[in-house]
């Protein structure tokens, strides 16, 4: 921004308070995901910190792998937590993108109010990265948890994933600041025949802090034991 | 500077203020003569005549033959070394329990202002020691807890020995290998290569020292050039804030063992007011009748201090405790006391400044939704390709 607009800017805050100009999308850190591609797609680098996004698509969309690998760059980094309401997590899988097992703590609730307990109590505690993986079920009683679950993450600085298989609810849609829309458009294969990865079409839906709508196709590759 | 304060082994400090008349006499602590034990510590008189620390006490008799015998009182043993290290907590919080248990250390830097000349705080040290617990202490001041503690071992105490950070190296020097923690196989390797003194160790090279010793060597080589890296761990006086209520008759009714906890959580809230500190953790002790006692401790992200948040987060592990038989008395103890600082409720700041340790955090969610909430994950190499076999869950 230029020097002058800016001291315009801070003339007028100076003057008319909240009623000046502000920014549009004002500065938001981002960690990075650990996919070069889904850092450009979501136009701030990465992440938003502080802040909630939403994986969503279908089953076998390659989301809930997006996010394994986006947790296990985050464990390289520091401590990690990874909500798993369906009970799908395999750190087998998870280690083998490098992620440390040490640092991830894997939360197992009973209900949606253990959850959110939890990830208010990680994330106010330092956990840098949650990523919650819901149920299929529609998912009671989120809806009335996330302000204050917001208000913690963003307090603490740590970043929200949200995985979700289904049409996500009405709240979720508006809380979040990050809405990705992931679909697979083909299987692939290995010469051998071996399936090496899948094909994923990725769609920005909603984006608070970056023009939405940007769409990207990359590969996946499932990690090779 | 560092000052190292030392005295006489605190067992026998305590022996002499229980009988004073042994003073200036033999005396051998470990246990009675015909005992088959061995010898603890002993009075200077002792040693001059052969008795030595881990010598069998059969034996030091035969050296020393008109020695008191006596074991070592342990609860007055902790009381002189804590009342050692009070009193030192006085003049400074930079204060160190040495790994000797008659050696102190405290920090001189921050005192300047206070005491601008040096040799009048050493006296006045040595004066506040001589007051609690009776004994004059021995005290080296250098730059280096290793150093001032070797200065202290050869100060009288009448005269404080002073070393200064440019005469490190020197004053080492004339002393013998033995005053460094040596292992046996460094010690005999060094006397077998003719290495006897300090100074002849400082004249070979720090590579060359690595080449021939090791790596884990060098710790012992720094030391022996006043190089001492240890940081000193300040010691804080024990706090102990415990509230206890005997409950006759015995109470089975919830409703009057809540109002009871809720008295006695003004009480230890109080107490914790007074002090200026705040609780991370209350421990509930409930004495039944005719069954074992019941402990739960409720822990807190935050350092609490006002009776209100305390007895929040009593109540509810209270209503849940599984009491089977009346209750007979009922006791508070705050843990893990903190600074309480003044809080900040959030609505000015986004942050109050307090943050709860992820290992904290974890136990307090595990004590509200059982221990499999939050797991960790660890890969077995070595077991069948099978997801239940090659994962092993574990509470975190």
């Amino acid at each position: 921004m230029p020097d002058r607009l800016q001291q315009a800017i801070t003339v007028l805050q100076t003057r008319f308070g909240s009623a000046a100009p502000r920014p549009a999308a004002p500065p938001c850190p981002a960690r990075p995901t650990g996919i070069p591609e889904l850092d450009a797609l979501t136009g701030i680098g990465g992440w938003p910190v502080g802040r909630l996004s939403l994986l969503a698509g279908l089953r076998g969309s390659g989301k809930r792998t997006l996010a394994q690998h986006s947790i296990a760059a985050a464990s390289r980094e520091g401590p990690v937590a990874y909500v798993d309401m369906p009970g799908r997590l395999d750190p087998e899988f998870l280690s083998h993108f490098d992620a440390r097992l040490d640092h991830l703590l894997v939360v197992r609730p009973k209900s949606m109010k253990e959850a959110m307990a939890s990830v208010r109590v990680l994330a106010r505690a330092g956990v840098d990265l949650i990523a919650i993986d819901l149920p299929r079920t529609r998912s009671s009683g989120l809806d009335a948890e996330l302000p204050h679950l917001l208000h913690r993450a963003a307090e603490a600085e740590c970043t929200l994933l949200l995985i979700h298989d289904a049409d996500a609810e009405d709240a979720i849609r508006y809380y979040a600041s990050l809405i990705l829309s992931f679909q697979r458009s083909a299987w692939v294969f290995r010469r051998d025949g071996d399936l090496e990865g899948l094909q994923v079409d990725a769609a920005v839906v909603k984006n608070r802090l970056a023009p939405p709508g940007q769409t990207a196709r990359w590969i996946i590759p499932y990690p090779i034991p | 500077m560092i000052c190292c304060v030392r005295t006489p082994h605190p067992s026998l400090v305590a022996a002499w203020l229980t009988a004073p008349s042994l003073r200036g006499r033999p005396l051998i602590l470990g246990g009675f003569a015909h005992e088959r034990a061995s010898v603890t510590t002993a009075s200077a008189e002792a040693r001059a005549q052969g008795v030595v620390e881990g010598m069998s006490l059969n034996q030091a008799q035969q050296f020393a033959p008109d020695a008191t015998f006596q074991p070592v009182d342990e609860e007055a043993t902790a009381r002189v070394r804590q009342s050692l290290l009070l009193t030192l907590h006085h003049f400074t919080p930079d204060v160190a329990a040495g790994e000797d248990p008659g050696c102190a250390f405290l920090r001189l830097d921050r005192l300047v202002l206070r005491w601008p000349d040096r040799s009048r705080l050493l006296a006045a040290i040595g004066r506040a020691i001589d007051a609690a617990i009776r004994v004059r202490p021995a005290i080296g001041v250098a730059s280096s807890m290793f150093v001032s503690q070797v200065a202290a071992a050869h100060a009288t105490t009448t005269a404080p020995l002073i070393v200064e950070k440019e005469n490190t190296r020197a004053f080492l020097a004339r002393y013998r290998i033995d005053v460094l923690p040596l292992d046996d196989d460094l010690r005999e390797y060094l006397e077998l290569l003719g290495i006897k003194t300090i100074g002849r160790l400082q004249a070979i090279s720090r590579p060359a020292f690595r080449r021939q010793f090791g790596q884990k060597a060098l710790d012992v080589y720094d030391l022996a050039i006043g190089d001492d890296r240890r940081r000193l761990r300040p010691w804080r006086p024990a706090v102990r804030i415990e509230e206890s209520e005997p409950l006759e008759p015995p109470v089975d009714n919830t409703q009057a063992l809540q109002f009871i906890a809720r008295a006695l959580a003004e009480r230890v809230s109080a107490s914790l007011l007074t002090q200026g500190l705040g609780t991370r953790a209350i421990r509930i002790k409930l004495d039944q009748e005719s069954a074992p006692a019941l402990k739960i401790e409720v822990r807190f992200a935050y350092p609490m201090t006002t009776a209100g948040e305390l007895f929040d987060g009593i109540r509810p592990r209270l209503l849940r405790a599984s009491i089977v038989a009346p209750l007979e008395r009922i006791t508070l103890r705050a843990g893990r006391l903190e600074a309480a600082y003044v809080r900040q409720p959030g609505l000015l700041i986004r942050r109050d400044g307090f943050k709860e340790s992820i290992a904290d955090a974890v136990a307090r969610l595990q004590e509200e939704y059982g221990p499999s909430l939050v797991q960790r994950a660890e890969l077995r190499s070595d077991a069948a390709p099978l997801p239940d076999h090659r994962i092993l869950w574990k509470p975190a």
